[in-house]
């Protein structure tokens, strides 16, 4: 459903991507994790035919992004980080706006109504989209996104500042989309959403670090690293000090460790099951040492 | 006191980091005030003068001379015959026509008065007003020296030259039949430029295009749909003011309505694109309405709207020339007080063709341009 292969981006002289490659499968939801200034975003432009990639290709829907933008446009559903609604019309007359830059006049109506019903906004139909919360807004936005029934669905930090409800509620929503036969590939840089992908990238500064299930990414870290805790008072700074220890923070009444896979550090450990966090710090780790180390 | 201070510090950064207003705050005033200062000028000088000499004697040169004092007056244009004098101010050739008729020389010798038969541009009551005292007064002082010569002589005295005053197009010097061309064409500045530039901007302060340019909508189908409703309002608030001005005012409308209407929506059509020029340029509201502002005082004061252009300095009235309002308001005033037509209009629907072309061209490439990120 969308295949990237090698795609980098430039702008002037930033490399915003770096020869990213990734496959999202039909029914799949694709995570695409990472901290701000990834590339996520970029990546998202590109595969919505906005932004042309500088090198590499990609194709969505079966359509080169490159040479087809307006088709690969016709076949996705695209939510940006802000929430894009006009707050001055009604719910149903920013779905009716949405669906008409894609679809037939008659088929608008039949979609719409659909849509309404699929996301349980019915009964707001008539409200401002500006007097939704910010809960209600951004499953408008999400509806928004698929009103035209899109095979493909690319979705940008979709739960930024949202309440712990309300995300888990959008999610439930993305997966319905995806058992409907929707590939979505979402952006987030929220740890405990990555967990709810099907499949999921690890991006950082422009490049792919790993890709994997979640399972599969957390028995990646933990072939390159240790993941304990210790019950003990000294500080993050005196831990990490310690010969061996690769990260430690506080969790709970102790510390948290990353070790070195042959590190005995004087504690009384644990063993801990690493969290997608710590994937990220142990991978981060690496490609920052590589990087350093002078290694492409 | 301290938080009042805080908060009017915060404002003085926030205003200091916006690229585009300080600029405006500090050059509209400084435009607006060279433009009282030197271009808008009620006085009138250099009006143009078309004259048929039917005597061609000392007192007929004589008076024509007189015009020309003080550079009141300036003959651009020397009939041929007495038709051809009203006929050159339909044409816009002069605003004030003379005709004088054969042997003044003799009549002023025979103690009898010669007739002069004057015409005056009356579409702008201020200029015709002007106009007709600069002439009185000319005519006065030829006719004082000429007394003064037979007087001695110890002849009668009748005054030699007395005018007879047509005042053309707007007979009864009604100030509504200046002004409402010119509102017309104000209107349809403000309110196309100010709406599109404003709705364009709001799109893209909301964040709004980065979700659109995601659709099969294309750039330039956003900016038609969102211009054209904005078109249909600015049309319909004109044909409200042209209606009103009819009825209410009684401003006839002797040429065509089609003419009318042509040119009004080719000046529309350019409008919108300065609209979205200066959305392109501007990246918040407020900058738009600025942005609006500095369109709109050249509008106003360099136009003709209600400052005649003859009263400016040469260097302005060039400039009037780059501001396309002027010959919509020409050709709104030619076809509704002295109902020209096409041999009149052709300059002003060519200015206003080509104004719109350029506008349109800069706006849609700096339109795509910004958009291509």
């Amino acid at each position: 459903m969308v295949s990237v292969e090698g795609v980098s981006r430039r702008f002037g002289s930033f490399r915003a991507l770096e020869g990213v490659s990734l496959e999202v499968h039909p029914g799949e939801v694709f995570g695409l994790l990472g901290p701000n200034g990834a590339g996520k975003t970029t990546l998202i432009r590109i595969l919505s035919g906005v932004l042309e990639p500088s090198e590499g290709r990609a194709s969505v829907a079966g359509l080169d992004v490159r040479r087809q933008p307006d088709g690969v446009k016709a076949a996705i559903g695209y939510a940006t980080q802000e929430v894009s609604v006009y707050r001055d019309l009604t719910v149903r007359e920013n779905l009716e706006f949405r669906a008409r830059l894609y679809l037939e006049p008659k088929a608008v109506r039949p979609a719409v109504e659909r849509t309404l019903g699929r996301f349980g906004l019915g009964e707001f139909a008539e409200k401002l989209a500006g007097a939704l919360s910010g809960g209600w807004r951004q499953r408008l936005a999400l509806a928004q996104a698929v009103v035209h029934g899109p095979r493909v669905l690319f979705l940008d930090e979709p739960t930024t500042g949202l309440d712990p409800v309300s995300r888990r509620t959008i999610w439930d929503l993305i997966h319905e989309e995806a058992r409907a036969g929707v590939s979505v590939l979402v952006t987030t840089h929220y740890m405990d959403e990555a967990e709810r992908c099907t499949r999921l990238a690890l991006l950082y500064g422009g490049r792919v670090l790993a890709t994997g299930t979640p399972a599969e990414l957390k028995a990646l870290a933990q072939s390159q690293a240790r993941f304990a805790f210790a019950r003990t008072q000294a500080t993050p700074e005196a831990l990490r000090a310690q010969p061996g220890v690769l990260e430690a923070w506080p969790s709970g009444d102790g510390m948290r460790l990353i070790l070195e896979p042959g590190a005995h550090p004087p504690l009384e450990l644990a063993p801990a099951m690493p969290s997608l966090e710590d994937v990220f710090v142990v991978l981060t780790r690496q490609s920052a040492a590589l990087l350093a180390g002078g290694a492409r | 006191m301290t938080r009042v201070l805080a908060v009017a510090h915060k404002e003085i950064t926030q205003i200091r980091r916006d690229h585009v207003l300080p600029r405006l705050i500090v050059g509209l005033p400084v435009m607006m005030m060279l433009l009282f200062g030197y271009a808008i000028n009620f006085t009138l000088s250099g009006i143009r003068l078309s004259v048929y000499d039917g005597s061609a004697d000392r007192v007929s040169q004589a008076l024509v001379q007189e015009l020309g004092k003080d550079d009141k007056f300036r003959l651009t244009h020397a009939a041929r015959s007495p038709q051809e004098v009203p006929e050159a101010i339909d044409e816009g050739r002069a605003r004030v026509g003379l005709v004088i008729p054969e042997g003044a020389l003799q009549t002023v010798r025979q103690d009898k008065s010669l007739v002069i038969e004057v015409y005056v541009d009356g579409s702008d009551p201020n200029f015709a007003f002007q106009a007709q005292a600069a002439l009185r007064k000319a005519l006065g002082d030829l006719n004082g020296r000429l007394l003064a010569g037979k007087a001695l002589a110890g002849q009668a005295v009748t005054p030699p030259l007395t005018p007879s005053l047509h005042t053309l197009y707007n007979p009864d010097n009604k100030t509504a039949w200046f002004m409402i061309p010119g509102i017309i064409g104000l209107i349809l500045t403000q309110f196309t430029v100010l709406l599109t530039a404003l709705s364009i901007v709001r799109e893209g302060e909301s964040r709004m295009m980065e979700t659109l340019i995601a659709t099969p909508v294309k750039p330039y189908e956003v900016v038609l749909g969102k211009v054209l409703p904005y078109l249909g309002i600015s049309f319909v608030v004109a044909l409200l003011v042209l209606a009103l001005g009819h009825w209410v005012f009684g401003v006839p409308v002797q040429g065509n309505l089609g003419w009318l209407l042509l040119l009004m929506l080719l000046f529309l059509v350019g409008s919108l694109g300065v609209g979205v020029l200066i959305s392109t340029l501007a990246r918040t509201q407020v900058q738009a309405v600025f942005g609006t502002f500095a369109y709109a005082f050249p509008t106003i004061f360099l136009s003709g709207f209600v400052f005649p252009i003859d009263g400016m300095p040469a260097l302005f009235q060039a400039v009037s020339y780059a501001v396309p309002a002027r010959y919509l308001i020409e050709g709104l005033r030619g076809v509704m007080l002295r109902g020209v037509g096409w041999e009149f209009l052709w300059l002003d629907f060519l200015a206003l063709s080509v104004f719109g072309a350029l506008v349109l061209m800069l706006a849609s490439s700096r339109f795509r341009k910004q958009l291509a990120v």
